[in-house]
């Protein structure tokens, strides 16, 4: 068991080794092989969650790894797992397992795709095993390479804009978290412990000041906003999420899953990880600030998402208004809302998903996304009728992502409004109303594209055939298990998360 | 008297069971599955028998009720609690419903296999039905209002598909949007509501909150600079209006007539849309406590009569009747604000079983006219007339619940709607404000006794005005799916089921024993007193039936009155019931004026009040305002906007501007380059050597005069500076 994270983190690996191996043209032993080792993975992941404490209360204190790297800097090859980082750790197992059989009908440079893609499962496993500082800052980096490629080569028309913006907008607030590593890892001593974000975590540079230009900065106010860029840009967070639509838009389907499904939730994972245990006191500063940027995020993206007529720009902005949710979980800062915001990074991964594999599933049919096409004629238009299975997995993705009640999303939404309720009741008055836009674009949507008669173009598609339902089934069946029983979920993040709200209310 | 979880937990199992397994049985066998579904709700409909039955023959004390939970998730950790439970909570109120619920609902589902075993969708149709079933019983049954919003949420989404059922029409697509978007609007403050109890009581469990009032933990508490009482009863009072249907979000309702009749019948008539109802009366203490009984009770005033006069122009029969259900729930609401909360609940019943009665005939109507030009069935009471002829047991049927939804005595609906009624006139005589409920309330009670009648004579009566569509219809012979539902609800429509006496007021005893008030016996505002005695208890444990501290009470037929002030309320309700039964037989004669003597000719009416009718066919122009105003003039274009402003605006020219700015940056910093470091530092470099060398090659001249002129300067040079 000790072994078990290095295990996870270097299948996919071994992965790409194989891959290496393999002659280009023999797609189906490329894809089998992948598939076989995210398999592999995700059952690792399954055998983690079984031997997972969940008394254990410790930030990222289960199955630790630590062996001294490079000891001239004190950096450690240090991994481990806690509450809030295991759901992740699952969810991104699953949906890079789904993602394999969701990208079957790649037929560009397949070898290649498949090694990016490995490649990105890797630095995404890493990023929420790290327990080293530099070691997070480092996964969190390679991470961009893939994404860029995958984006850049398999994207749609525009892809090279939209995988430049995203690197360039990424990188920009990887720089500045960077700032706040070396600052950390200086004030801290440089000692054994400087990159350990165990022993950093505690609110130790509460009483520092800058110095800038002759100015008294508080130190943790300067960089807690400095980490807050970095992971916003992530979440993201507005005015940080205009590269959310290009990205999205251009990226292949299950580009698109990971990038919702996951890379997202690296964001907020980082204030749960980072920006919150390091600098507690100017958390709760910012809290406030938090709420109404994350009641901005729930407001502003659901009426960004009511005005699109691409179905997948749709989706991506319900993601940018659904974080949103998140952030304002965060900022509550009470046992529910944090809670809650754990359990929305997870059951919005699963929701997220779904829509964006379905979206991909239309697109290779009909080879556009348009609700309402540039000329104002309908894109679709009888769906129902035309492709009755793939309605029936439309409306559970659809419902589990407006949180009807018995599908995943509601729990972990009324949580958060359990939570922020007792500290900001005007921002959940407003935060409601998300809500409200959260169906209606949703079901505007489903109204315009399902309902109706069949549409001269939509006649000649076939309804969703046995490989794209293996991988829509497992998510419908998570989204409605864990919509009626949260608490396998829950339980896992109960101690870690609660521990950490006790420490944020000492300050 | 003890119930485990075997008692209680199958009434809403079943029928969640059977969705589960209709949901997954495959198309040629989705014909027979159907049985499952139907067995599943009578299963139900047994269980909730045996219940009823206990709380009827006054097996439990009149306190009585069962609380039992289990944890659902528990997020606590060190001294920080926080638990989510899920129970039940099983009361006189719940065993009522639990009957009614579903009793209509087995008798629906028969029906439903006589008038959907056409349809190509007949399966999916009963899968919708089976999970609504589960979804009604299980919020009868909650114990708190986080569980009963998610099945009032699960009932909404099958409202959504079923409304959307016949999904090749644009039109069902446009309905079930609006049904689903409008009833959120309420359910948005419903959850906001349970957001408020949950910050004060620390739980949304009933119990809690009856007790939590009780103890005053409302007192001096605000929100948003509004009494939390006030804020939280209203907010969870927008729920029922989202559901109710009532004013001002009344809207969605007819349109949800799009649906199967069936489903019409169950959702949209007798229970979900009961529902919000049902938890303004739960919630009644709430809003007592918040000051909100006044609103609520114009609220429903408006409504019951401004629905009861758009009925009276549809020609849809549908139509008709879904505007009688917004007006009839509007009487219930309007019980709640005038505190008639027995008669209001006795409303929700009687209303339940006379218009799911009526919807079902209205179905086999619909179903029997089949236009053979159009292939498609004929709701269009102007191609009707006559059919008493051909459907004699739709009309039975149609008839004994038009009486009934009229007021005329001896049927289910004056026992209930002349006590309402009865109460708002009291309330008008003790306080002013009320002046305008009652008379609106009245008002309405002729215009509900005209528009009904209106719709049996054009349908029934007269002689058939599409000759060639009444020749083509089929004389009704007695079959067991088609007609016994409806007889079966028919004999539910007579009032002696409900009250011993004819009104319910005691004002002409039929049966004098006091065992057929069971009604007033079991149905009584919720003592919150009692509350802070009850200990909840998790399945597991043992039940304790009585707590040692409080006596429960006995049945007080004069609710603690004193003998002059009964006999004042007396006196009023006796005022209350001749001015009603006055009143709906003027209602059901000016009817046969109208449509069968043709004494009155209704087109001159409407050419001649001709604005009148045009707002009232435009639905006083509700959905103009909505969707062509808030909707198409505010919501799309800011939407559009913002949209337009994120990628348009901000990331064109504030994110990809950098672009731009880094050109231009660039741009300086080669011309910097050039100029600056290029000509004048680097090539400075060079021509200021080029100067120094120019300067050393004059200076190393070679002529030694002119190094010691030299010398001699830097000497006199340094001396001087000395």
């Amino acid at each position: 068991m000790a072994y078990l994270l290095n295990w996870i983190l270097w299948m996919p690996v071994l992965g790409i080794l194989g891959l290496f191996v393999i002659p280009g043209q023999s797609k189906g032993a490329i894809r089998y092989w992948s598939l076989l080792n995210t398999a592999i993975t995700f059952v690792l992941t399954i055998i983690l969650y079984m031997n997972f404490n969940t008394e254990v209360a410790g930030m990222q204190s289960q199955f630790d790894i630590r062996i001294p790297w490079i000891s001239q800097f004190n950096i450690y090859y240090a991994l481990s797992v806690d509450g809030i980082s295991l759901p992740m750790i699952i969810l991104s197992g699953l949906l890079f397992f789904l993602c394999i059989l969701s990208s079957w009908t790649i037929e560009k440079a397949v070898k290649s795709y498949f090694i990016l893609f490995l490649l990105l499962e890797a630095s995404v496993m890493g990023v929420f095993m790290a327990m080293d500082f530099f070691l997070f800052y480092l996964f969190w980096e390679i991470m961009l390479i893939p994404m860029f490629f995958l984006i850049g080569i398999w994207g749609g028309e525009n892809r090279e804009y939209a995988a430049i913006k995203f690197f360039l907008y990424t990188f920009f607030g990887s720089i500045i978290m960077l700032i706040g590593i070396v600052a950390l890892y200086n004030l801290s001593g440089k000692g054994i412990d400087s990159f350990n974000i165990v022993a950093l975590a505690g609110g130790h540079f509460r009483d520092l000041t800058l110095n800038i230009f002759g100015y008294d900065l508080p130190f943790n106010k300067f960089f807690f906003v400095a980490m807050f860029i970095g992971f916003a840009i992530k979440v993201p967070i507005f005015p940080f999420h205009t590269w959310l639509p290009h990205a999205h838009v251009q990226a292949p389907t299950a580009v698109s899953v990971i990038l919702a499904g996951v890379l997202l939730k690296m964001g907020t994972y980082g204030f749960l990880r980072i920006a919150y245990p390091i600098f507690p006191s100017a958390s709760v500063y910012f809290g406030e600030a938090i709420a109404w940027l994350g009641l901005i995020n729930v407001i502003y993206g659901a009426m960004c998402a009511m005005a699109q007529d691409d179905m997948k720009k749709l989706i991506a902005y319900s993601s940018v208004s659904h974080m949103g949710f998140v952030m304002l979980g965060l900022a509550a800062m009470t046992v529910q809302g944090m809670n809650g915001a754990v359990l929305q990074m997870f059951n919005h991964g699963t929701s997220t998903a779904m829509m964006f594999l379905l979206v991909g599933i239309l697109y290779e049919r009909s080879h556009h996304r348009w609700i309402v096409k540039p000329d104002g004629s309908r894109g679709f238009g009888g769906l129902y009728t035309q492709l009755p299975r793939y309605s029936i997995v439309f409306i559970i993705a659809m419902f589990a992502s407006m949180g009807l009640p018995g599908l995943s999303g509601f729990i972990s939404e009324a949580l958060i409004f359990l939570g922020i309720y007792e500290k900001f009741t005007t921002i959940t008055v407003m935060a409601l109303f998300g809500l409200l836009i959260g169906a209606a674009y949703l079901l505007w949507m489903f109204k315009r594209m399902f309902f109706g008669e069949v549409n001269e173009a939509v006649t000649g598609y076939s309804d969703m055939n046995w490989r794209e339902l293996s991988y829509m089934i497992p998510l419908c069946v998570a989204v409605v298990v864990f919509g009626i029983y949260p608490a396998p979920v829950l339980d896992v993040m109960r101690a870690s998360v609660g521990k950490l709200v006790v420490m944020l209310s000492l300050y | 008297m003890d119930y485990t979880v075997g008692d209680i937990a199958p009434i809403v199992l079943l029928p969640f069971f059977a969705f589960v397994l209709n949901s997954f049985i495959v198309k040629p066998f989705t014909k027979s599955a159907v049985a499952i579904s139907v067995l599943a709700i009578f299963g139900s409909f047994i269980y909730s028998l045996r219940i009823f039955s206990d709380f009827i023959f006054n097996v439990h004390s009149a306190d009585y009720h069962v609380h039992k939970y289990f944890n659902w998730f528990d997020l606590s950790y060190a001294d920080l609690v926080f638990k989510v439970d899920l129970g039940v909570y099983l009361d006189n109120m719940t065993a009522v419903m639990l009957l009614m619920v579903s009793g209509v609902a087995t008798l629906i589902h028969v029906f439903s296999t006589f008038y959907m075993k056409e349809d190509a969708r007949f399966g999916r149709f009963f899968v919708y039905l089976s999970l609504f079933s589960a979804a009604m019983l299980g919020l009868v049954l909650a114990d708190n209002l986080l569980l009963f919003f998610c099945f009032w949420e699960i009932m909404g989404f099958c409202s959504y598909s079923l409304i959307g059922f016949y999904y090749e029409k644009e039109e069902a697509g446009d309905a079930s949007l609006k049904a689903f978007m409008t009833t959120r609007v309420g359910d948005v403050f419903f959850l906001f509501g349970i957001l408020g109890i949950w910050s004060v009581v620390g739980s949304v469990n009933l119990v809690d909150i009856y007790a939590g009032i009780d103890a005053g933990v409302f007192d001096g508490v605000t929100a948003l600079t509004i009494p939390l009482a006030t804020l939280t009863a209203g907010a969870i009072f927008m729920g029922t209006i989202g559901k109710s249907a009532q004013f001002p979000l009344q809207v969605w309702l007819p349109d949800a007539m799009m649906g199967p009749t069936p489903c019409s019948a169950l959702i949209h008539a007798a229970t979900m849309v009961a529902a919000g109802v049902y938890l303004s009366l739960r919630m009644y203490p709430l809003m007592v406590a918040g000051e909100l009984t006044t609103f609520i009770a114009y609220i429903g005033a408006i409504t019951a009569f401004g629905a009861a006069t758009l009925a009276l122009v549809q020609t849809d029969i549908k139509a008709v009747l879904a505007y009688s259900t917004i007006s009839q729930l509007g009487y219930m609401v309007l019980g709640i604000g005038v505190g008639a909360y027995n008669a209001s609940f006795m409303h929700l019943i009687t209303h339940a079983v006379f218009k799911a009665c009526l919807f079902l005939a209205a179905g086999s109507v619909i179903h029997s006219l089949h236009d053979h030009h159009t292939d498609s069935h004929v709701q269009e009471m102007p191609r009707m007339g006559g059919l008493r002829h051909k459907m004699p047991y739709t009309f039975i049927a149609m008839v004994a619940c038009t009486l009934a939804i009229a007021g005329i005595p001896l049927f289910s609906g004056f026992v209930s709607k002349d006590r309402i009624l009865g109460d708002a006139l009291l309330a008008a005589i003790h306080d002013p404000s009320y002046i305008p409920v009652a008379a609106l309330g009245f008002i309405a009670a002729l215009l509900t006794a005209f528009y009904m009648f209106r719709m049996i004579f054009l349908t029934f009566f007269g002689q058939p005005r599409d000759k060639e569509l009444y020749d083509h219809t089929h004389t009704e012979h007695l079959s067991w799916n088609q007609n016994v539902p409806l007889l079966i609800l028919t004999l539910f429509t007579l009032g002696i089921f409900f009250s011993g006496s004819i009104s319910g007021q005691g004002l002409v005893k039929v049966f004098p024993s006091k065992g057929y008030e069971w009604f007033n016996t079991l149905i009584a505002k919720p003592k919150l007193e009692k509350f802070k005695y009850y200990t909840k208890q998790a399945w597991s444990e043992p039940h304790q039936s009585k707590v040692s501290d409080y006596t429960p009470t006995l049945y007080d037929p004069s609710h603690g009155m004193d003998q002059e002030a009964a006999h004042h309320v007396h006196h009023v309700h006796m005022i209350g019931a001749i001015l009603s039964i006055i009143i709906a037989f003027s209602g059901v004669f000016l009817a046969y004026l109208f449509y069968h003597r043709r004494r009155f000719d209704p087109a001159w009416w409407a050419t001649t009040f001709a604005g009148w009718y045009r707002s009232l066919l435009n639905k006083y122009h509700f959905d103009d305002f909505y969707i062509k105003g808030v909707i198409g003039k505010v919501l799309l274009p800011v939407n559009a906007f913002l949209g337009w402003i994120d990628l348009g605006i901000y990331d064109r020219f504030f994110v990809d501007g950098w672009k731009q700015v880094n050109t231009l940056f660039y741009k300086a910093a080669r011309v910097f380059d050039d100029l600056m470091i290029d000509r004048i530092s680097v090539d400075g470099v060079g021509s200021s050597v080029k100067l120094f060398n120019v300067v050393l090659r004059t200076v190393q001249s070679g002529k030694i005069q002119f190094y010691f002129i030299m010398i001699f300067l830097v000497l006199a040079g340094y001396v001087w500076t000395l």
